[in-house]
C-alpha cells in the first residue's frame, strides 16, 4: 500500500474539492489525504481564503432602473422563429409567384437589354467619341449650316 | 426552496413571458440581473462607461435573442453568455485581449513590481483592492472563469456551457486561474510566494 503522503493533490483536484465538484470515490481521496498532509491542507485553505475575499469585493450597481432605459429601444415584440406549418407547402405559394415572376422579369430586361445593344451599328454606339459634344451642341452656327453638307459628301 | 431555486422559477416564467412578447416580463428580468451583469462586466472590462453600455447592449441582444431561448437551459446561463460573448468582442476590438496556452506558467501574469508598505497589508480595504489588482491582471480566460464561479456561483456543468468548453477543461483552468490569482495577490502584497 502506498503512502498518501508521498504524492500530493494537484491544484485541480484541490480546486475541485474547494467547490464540491469531484465525485465521491476522488472526494474521499483527497479528505484522507488532506487530513494528513500540511501542504494540501494549507493550499486549499488558499483557495478558501481566495473566495472569501472574493465574497468580500464590493457589489457594484448600475444605479438607474435599465428596463426603462431600454423599453423604448426593444424591436417590438420578440417573435418566434419557428415556423408553424398551419397552410403546409401552400403557404409557400406567394414567395413561389414572386420569385417566378422576378426571374421572369429579370430574363426578359436582360434580354431586350443585350438583343438591343448587338442591333446598334458601331458607328451610334460610339458617337459619344464624336468631334460633337453629347447633347448635340454645335460648335458654331457656320460649321452646322454652311460647311455641313460638304462634310457628308453630298454634291449639290 | 433556496434562494438559487426562487430566481430560477421567477426567470422562466418572465423568460416564457418575455419570450412570447411581454415587454413587461422581460422588463422584470432586467431588473432582477441588471446588477450581476453589470457587476460581471465592469470587472471583465475594468470601465464602468464600457462595462454599462455592454450591459445594455448585452440585455437588447438578449431580447432580440429570446425566440432562440429554450427553458431546457437556466435563464441566466444563457444571459450571461450572452454578456460574456459581448464582453470579449470588446477586448478584442481594444486588442487587449491576452491568449495563453494551457500550461503557461501563472509568473509570467506578473506585469509590475509593487509592494504596499506593512501597515496597509493588513487593512481589508488594501486587501480588496489587491484583490482586485490581482483579478484584473489575469489572461481573459482565467478572469472570467473566476469571475463566473467565486461571483456568480456558476456549476462547473454551467461554467462548460457559458465558455463553450467541456467539464474536464473546466476544472484545469479554474485550478490555473486560481494559483495564478494567488500568485499575483502574493505579488502585489509584497509576500513570498511559499507564504
Amino acid at each position: 500500500m502506498t503512502d498518501p503522503h508521498e504524492v500530493h493533490a494537484t491544484d485541480i483536484d484541490l480546486s475541485a474539492y474547494h467547490d464540491a465538484e469531484l465525485p465521491a470515490p476522488a472526494r474521499l481521496r483527497i479528505t484522507a489525504h488532506i487530513a494528513a498532509c500540511p501542504l494540501c491542507a494549507k493550499r486549499l485553505a488558499d483557495f478558501a481564503a481566495l473566495s472569501a475575499d472574493f465574497a468580500q469585493l464590493p457589489k457594484d450597481s448600475l444605479g438607474f432602473d435599465l428596463a426603462s432605459v431600454i423599453a423604448g429601444q426593444l424591436p417590438g415584440p420578440a417573435r418566434s422563429h419557428r415556423w408553424t406549418p398551419t397552410l403546409g407547402w401552400l403557404g409557400l405559394l406567394p414567395a413561389g409567384i414572386g420569385a417566378t415572376v422576378s426571374i421572369a422579369l429579370g430574363i426578359a430586361i436582360g434580354g431586350v437589354l443585350f438583343s438591343g445593344s448587338a442591333a446598334l451599328p458601331r458607328e451610334t454606339a460610339m458617337s459619344v467619341f464624336d468631334s460633337i459634344p453629347p447633347g448635340g451642341l454645335c460648335l458654331g452656327l457656320d460649321s452646322c449650316y454652311a460647311e455641313y453638307p460638304n462634310k457628308t459628301g453630298v454634291i449639290k | 426552496m433556496d434562494d438559487k431555486t426562487g430566481i430560477d422559477d421567477a426567470d422562466m416564467a418572465q423568460a416564457l413571458s418575455a419570450r412570447a412578447g411581454d415587454l413587461r416580463a422581460f422588463a422584470g428580468l432586467v431588473r432582477r440581473h441588471q446588477d450581476r451583469m453589470f457587476g460581471f462586466l465592469l470587472r471583465m472590462l475594468g470601465t464602468r462607461d464600457e462595462a454599462m453600455d455592454l450591459t445594455q447592449d448585452s440585455f437588447l441582444k438578449a431580447w432580440k435573442a429570446l425566440p432562440d431561448w429554450r427553458p431546457e437551459a437556466r435563464f441566466t446561463t444563457w444571459l450571461f453568455q450572452i454578456a460574456r460573448n459581448a464582453a470579449l468582442d470588446l477586448l478584442r476590438h481594444r486588442q487587449r485581449i491576452e491568449f495563453v496556452s494551457l500550461d503557461a506558467d501563472p509568473s509570467h501574469d506578473i506585469v509590475e513590481d509593487y509592494t504596499p508598505s506593512p501597515e496597509k497589508q493588513f487593512s481589508d480595504r488594501q486587501r480588496i483592492s489587491l484583490l482586485q489588482r490581482a483579478i484584473d491582471t489575469l489572461p481573459v480566460d482565467q478572469r472570467e472563469i473566476l469571475l463566473l464561479r467565486e461571483l456568480e456561483d456558476m456549476s462547473y456543468a454551467e461554467l462548460a456551457l457559458i465558455l463553450g468548453i467541456n467539464e474536464g477543461t473546466v476544472k484545469s483552468r479554474l485550478a490555473r486561474a486560481r494559483a495564478a490569482a494567488l500568485t499575483n495577490f502574493r505579488h502585489y502584497a509584497g509576500e513570498s510566494p511559499d507564504d
